[in-house]
């Protein structure tokens, strides 16, 4: 039994048109993604925008409708909204992208960090109070500002507010839906470390999903990579970061910019050698319509969607 | 740490009300208003418990028309009756009908349209067509006729009547209020947390839109006070033994009293433009207030 284990999950949004409104066809957001998740560790999902990565994850804690697929939880089927009980809201967690408007404007601090604690426990003013300092403590928010508003914040204290939230019901998995891309950089590293640390103390399971490459090298024991609402490439950090086998993971990896000027013509050549290979070998690594092939395990591992050979 | 909490403690955080205040008395012309429109309220209902509204309506025939004098303040109309009597009861009238309206028509309405546009997809489309059918019903028509069929009708009953056809435009405006706010990060995060479908439409999505509640309930409110004024000053509001506002304006029908019986008429003309320009400098200062960016104080 796995931590968390997610079956040919496919989220599709209907379009709606013509005479009566009704459904002419579907974007195919997620299509047919599996993965499973241990305890403990970090997994990283990537991707460009738009590729389904974020779908993925709110489709896992419930916020999308899933069209197909199944999502076991600790064993528990949870994929259907009702399944989602009052264990599963505690266990799962979510951190949003955007600090500025995942707070509530109209609420103070003590409020926010507080209503997962009044949904799920009981506590006085008093150990409601005492709770919420705790967890500012912990996220390096100075406790007393729990009376402040969240615009009187910054995006970094915002989005650590946000983190103690989402760590108040002590959770087991916390899905971070790009949590420091709208952060400048030294924020992003304060709250990425921050986030490590807590994982230690608290045993926590992060599905991180970022754009940003260099963040999942830094954060991320798992990695896998998706196009157009597909898997590409799964695989440790060190298979996918060394051996890369997908062209479009061999792109995004060609493409992290490195600041050393000595290695700057190496680079450019290497970009170069990897645009090329991009262009003649489209064919074998993408379908007729563009989309990626099944995973093909090529690793205990690592898996690379590659068509399958006969 | 226990240094710390004491400290909180103390810290008391301002409340809601202590905002709005603070917003008002940062501005003068709507600080000007609120005193205003207290005054006239406190002075309009407390003097009305002490007239006989029976007698005041009482017909005097050797008092017709007389100009204001030391026994009629502001004279009197064509059947002898004291016109300063009738525009105190007038206005209270007035006054209790627009707020009773208001307030009905208003909770109605912001509950069904923040529901409605909560839920969305098909509990949305059900609700926004019982609207539609409400909607094109001549409403005005349905009074008229809802007036000349009862003989007699209360302050309340007059209220709730047309409190029944004044409650669409808010949930509309309410509706789509908050089907752009159950898509913000903070509502959708509400539900990660597993807080239930009414408190995050009643603790979290309404207290973002209080700010457009208080507007439109504000400008309702003189609308409303402007509606019975209306309907009265037609025929169809209340008969001249209820005196309102709207009533001592029809007076005005008549060229003669236009013309040479100002008394009459011309002093509840400028307390019905009073009362709405008060009320909407107070809602202005209570938009601001609602929202912390706009705040002056």
């Amino acid at each position: 039994m796995s931590f968390l284990e997610v079956k040919d999950l496919q989220v599709y949004f209907p379009i709606k048109g013509g005479i009566f409104n009704r459904t002419v066809d579907y974007i195919k957001a997620v299509d047919g993604v599996s993965f499973e998740l241990e305890q403990g560790k970090t997994y990283g999902l990537v991707g460009e925008s738009g590729s389904g990565k974020s779908t993925t994850g709110r489709a896992i804690i419930g916020l999308e409708e899933v069209t197909s697929g199944q999502i076991f939880f600790e064993g528990k089927d949870i994929t259907d909204k009702k399944a989602k009980n009052k264990n599963f809201r505690k266990d799962v967690q979510m951190i949003f992208q955007d600090p500025y408007s995942s707070l509530n404007p109209r609420k103070r601090v003590l409020d926010i960090v507080a209503e997962p604690l009044r949904n799920f426990e009981k506590l006085s003013k008093q150990e409601e109070k005492k709770r919420v300092q705790e967890l500012l403590d912990i996220v390096n928010v100075s406790t007393d500002s729990i009376y402040k508003y969240p615009h009187e914040f910054s995006g970094g204290q915002r989005q650590r507010i946000g983190v103690a939230r989402a760590i108040a019901l002590k959770p087991k998995l916390i899905i971070a839906d790009e949590p420091v891309s709208a952060l400048d950089v030294s924020v992003q590293a304060q709250v990425l470390n921050f986030l490590q640390e807590i994982q230690k103390e608290l045993n926590l399971t992060y599905l991180f999903i970022s754009h940003d490459l260099g963040v999942v090298k830094h954060m991320c024991d798992n990695i896998s990579i998706m196009y157009k609402g597909r898997y590409v490439e799964q695989g440790s950090t060190k298979d996918i970061f060394e051996n890369p086998q997908h062209i479009y993971t061999k792109r995004l990896i060609a493409a992290i910019p490195d600041i050393d000027p000595k290695n700057r013509d190496k680079q450019f050549k290497f970009r170069q050698e990897v645009a090329k290979e991009y262009r003649e070998s489209y064919d074998t690594y993408f379908d007729g319509d563009g989309l990626a092939f099944g995973l093909q395990s090529i690793s205990n591992t690592h898996k690379v969607a590659l068509p399958e050979k006969g | 740490m226990e240094a710390d909490t004491v400290e909180i403690v103390e810290q008391k955080s301002p409340s809601s009300l202590s905002i709005l205040l603070r917003e008002l008395i940062r501005d003068k012309l709507a600080l000007i208003s609120l005193i205003f429109l207290i005054l006239i309220a406190g002075f309009v209902f407390g003097l009305s418990l002490f007239l006989d509204q029976a007698e005041i309506v009482t017909v005097d025939l050797f008092a017709i028309n007389a100009p204001p004098s030391d026994q009629f303040i502001l004279g009197t109309d064509y059947g002898g009756r004291d016109v300063f009597g009738q525009l105190i009861i007038g206005t209270r009238n007035s006054l209790a009908i627009g707020i009773l309206v208001t307030l009905i028509s208003g909770i109605f309405g912001i509950a069904y349209g923040v529901v409605s546009g909560y839920f969305g997809g098909h509990v949305d489309n059900a609700l926004m067509r019982i609207i539609d059918f409400f909607m094109v019903l001549p409403f005005l028509l349905i009074i008229i006729v809802f007036v000349s069929m009862t003989s007699n009708y209360s302050i309340v009953s007059f209220s709730l009547i047309m409190a029944a056809f004044s409650w669409m435009g808010i949930a509309r405006l309410i509706r789509s209020k908050a089907l752009q706010e159950k898509e913000l990060d903070y509502a959708q995060a509400s539900k990660t947390l597993g807080t239930s479908n009414f408190n995050i439409i009643f603790k979290q999505v309404l207290p973002n839109i209080t700010s457009l509640i208080i507007v439109t309930m504000t400008l309702n409110l003189a609308s409303n006070i402007g509606l019975e004024s209306g309907l009265s000053f037609l025929g169809f509001g209340f008969p001249e033994d209820t005196p309102s506002l709207g009533t001592l304006l029809s007076y005005a029908r008549n060229p003669q009293t236009l013309e040479f019986r100002w008394w009459i008429w011309a002093p509840a003309a400028i307390l019905i433009l009073l009362l709405m320009l008060s009320v909407r400098n107070v809602g202005e200062a209570l938009r601001r207030a609602a929202d912390a960016r706009q705040r002056r104080g």
